[in-house]
């Protein structure tokens, strides 16, 4: 039988990896940058949003409604007013925003102006995301967990808790579908065609395109380069910040909790990098399906490995998985598996496959 | 003599810290092409691509249509009127024959940029007949159509052009240059480097001689054309 909850809960997760891989394929794809800084913006928007729900739950009087909440599959869900997610979502956005405009403007443009190679880029991005989780870890041990222990929020005073948002939408019985989940796959296929749409059927679209394929020739017909850059910067801050809102919302019965207060995106960093790879750095869409591929993979190889080997603990190494599939893509699909669709022979084998299946039946 | 709608003067530039051009002081006549010849490496190509921005200029100036360029960057002398055509990748491969010429003209109004896409289609029907077909799939000869078509969008004041002949058979190369010729008595003015000095020499109006990155000759196509010791000193051509 199908564990809902399970499901649900990788879904969030592989949504949150589409995300943070698409964000990180469109940086490479425009400027050249892998950015290991990326998964830890998602985390920006996270904090910021927690924060942003947590005063405007206090502020506006807004209780959290513990006798209302129920426990539902082994998960607690308390209930909070529509507004509340719509200001974590708004303030997420913002925050991933600003710390990847940061990062463009302040850090990497100034040194692609010198002329820094590739390599260092690289390590630039290393560096900034290593700022980044100092201030973090900061304002998580000496702001958070004291305002919070001080104002008597006890769900959320030892940690910062990213699965305190969820809520049921449907409720039967025991089982129910969880809102984070919606909103998390919403959010993705409404991203996923918004992105389609700007990129194929508009002119910035086109310029975006133009400015990744030949930059030179680009600017050259009049199109601002270093502007789509920063329009690409935002873009993937956008998502960055969506990411870590939707990080607040998965369940915590799921298998994998990607956060953990002393390491934040410590991990994910690694099964982000795999979507992106896996569904190749220079294909968009090819990111989107690596991201939940990866989700999905890592999820359920672990838990079909733990149950088989009976040990739940497992879980704590399910990245090997992710590690496992880059190395295979590597090995014998480097530019992703969407390039290998793409691919004429690739799909007449597995076409001529199939129909060798059907004249054998 | 027809008014000079490009000067450069005392120009020193290069790429990053390598000075590639030397001193450089020239006019390109409106209306004319002028065609700049010279051996391999002397900085044809860099002195058209300093023409456009496209290298690091250290001293002197750059002036188009009245108008100081020297700190411009590309894309706003691309709107003041400026075409610049690549050697090679001179077309997005990964666009559409349509999405090219819609890049090309991203900045007019959507009704002047249907007629203009119009009209290139009268002067290159073969991009009509491949509209929707990527740049990439098409052949040598028909990419620099299309090049040709991306810079006639906009209708620039001045045509760049960098060795559009390269790596083409030589009957293709023939179509290329009379393209180019056809472009100029439209009203272009043209500034064309090209390998194929006699070739060039014979559709210009204006020759100009580079060698190591310094100009060794300004005046009429013809007067260069019929020199034959620079011809044999630096182009390779003129007999023994």
């Amino acid at each position: 039988m199908v564990d809902l909850n399970l499901l649900m809960s990788t879904t969030i997760y592989g949504s949150v990896l589409a995300l943070l891989a698409l964000g990180i394929t469109i940086i490479y794809m425009t400027t050249k940058v892998f950015n290991f800084a990326h998964p830890r913006l998602s985390l920006v928007g996270a904090y910021l949003a927690a924060t942003a729900m947590a005063v405007y739950v206090q502020h506006a009087g807004i209780k959290p409604n513990f006798e209302g909440s129920q426990v539902l599959g082994g998960q607690l869900i308390v209930p909070y007013p529509a507004s509340v997610y719509i200001i974590g979502f708004l303030v997420a956005m913002v925050g991933g925003v600003l710390a990847a405009m940061f990062e463009y403007y302040v850090i990497l443009k100034p040194l692609l102006k010198r002329g820094a190679d590739f390599l260092k880029l690289m390590i630039a991005t290393l560096a900034y995301d290593f700022l980044l989780m100092a201030v973090l870890l900061l304002y998580n041990t000496h702001v958070w967990i004291k305002k919070t222990l001080k104002d008597g929020l006890n769900l959320i005073a030892t940690k910062m808790d990213f699965s305190a948002y969820d809520f049921a939408l449907i409720t039967q019985g025991q089982t129910y579908i969880s809102g984070g989940f919606i909103l998390a796959v919403a959010v993705t296929v409404v991203l996923a065609l918004s992105l389609y749409i700007l990129l194929f059927r508009t002119t910035l679209g086109i310029k975006m395109r133009a400015s990744v394929e030949n930059p030179p020739l680009a600017e050259v017909l009049g199109v601002n380069v270093e502007r789509i850059y920063a329009i690409s910067w935002i873009i993937s801050g956008l998502t960055a910040g969506i990411a870590g809102f939707l990080m607040l919302l998965e369940p915590s019965s799921g298998s994998l909790k990607p956060i953990s207060a002393t390491s934040p995106a410590d991990e994910i960093v690694v099964s982000a990098f795999a979507g992106s790879i896996v569904g190749g750095v220079n294909s968009i869409f090819g990111s989107i399906f690596g991201g939940f591929f990866i989700g999905y993979v890592e999820t359920y190889v672990t838990n079909w490995l733990a149950l088989l080997l009976g040990m739940k603990e497992l879980f704590k190494y399910s990245r090997v998985v992710s590690m496992f599939i880059v190395g295979l893509t590597l090995m014998f699909a480097p530019q992703g598996v969407i390039a290998l669709l793409r691919e004429k022979k690739v799909v007449d084998r597995i076409l001529g496959f199939v129909k060798g299946r059907r004249g054998e039946k | 003599m027809a008014r000079a709608i490009m000067k450069l003067e005392n120009i020193n530039a290069g790429y990053e810290k390598l000075q590639t051009l030397f001193d450089v002081t020239l006019e390109v006549p409106e209306g004319e092409i002028t065609v700049i010849v010279g051996p391999n490496g002397a900085g044809k190509s860099t002195l058209l691509k300093t023409m456009f921005g496209l290298t690091k200029v250290y001293t002197g100036r750059i002036v188009f249509d009245n108008k100081d360029i020297t700190k411009l960057p590309p894309h706003e002398r691309a709107k003041l009127g400026m075409a610049f055509i690549f050697q090679l990748e001179n077309v997005f491969a990964n666009l559409s024959v349509r999405e090219n010429l819609r890049l090309a003209g991203h900045d007019l109004p959507p009704d002047v940029l249907e007629e203009r896409i119009r009209e290139v289609f009268e002067t290159f029907p073969r991009l009509k007949e491949r509209v929707d077909q990527k740049a990439g799939t098409m052949s040598g000869g028909e990419r620099q159509m299309l090049a040709m078509a991306i810079g006639m969008i906009r209708k620039p004041k001045i045509f760049l052009i960098d060795e559009p002949t390269a790596g083409l058979a030589p009957k293709l190369a023939k179509g290329v240059l009379e393209n180019v010729k056809r472009l100029n008595e439209q009203g272009y003015t043209i500034v064309l480097v090209e390998q194929n000095v006699k070739a060039g020499l014979e559709i210009g109006d204006k020759g100009v001689l580079v060698v190591n990155g310094r100009i060794a000759f300004d005046g009429p196509a013809s007067e260069l054309l019929a020199r034959k010791d620079l011809a044999r000193l630096y182009l390779g051509v003129g007999g023994r």
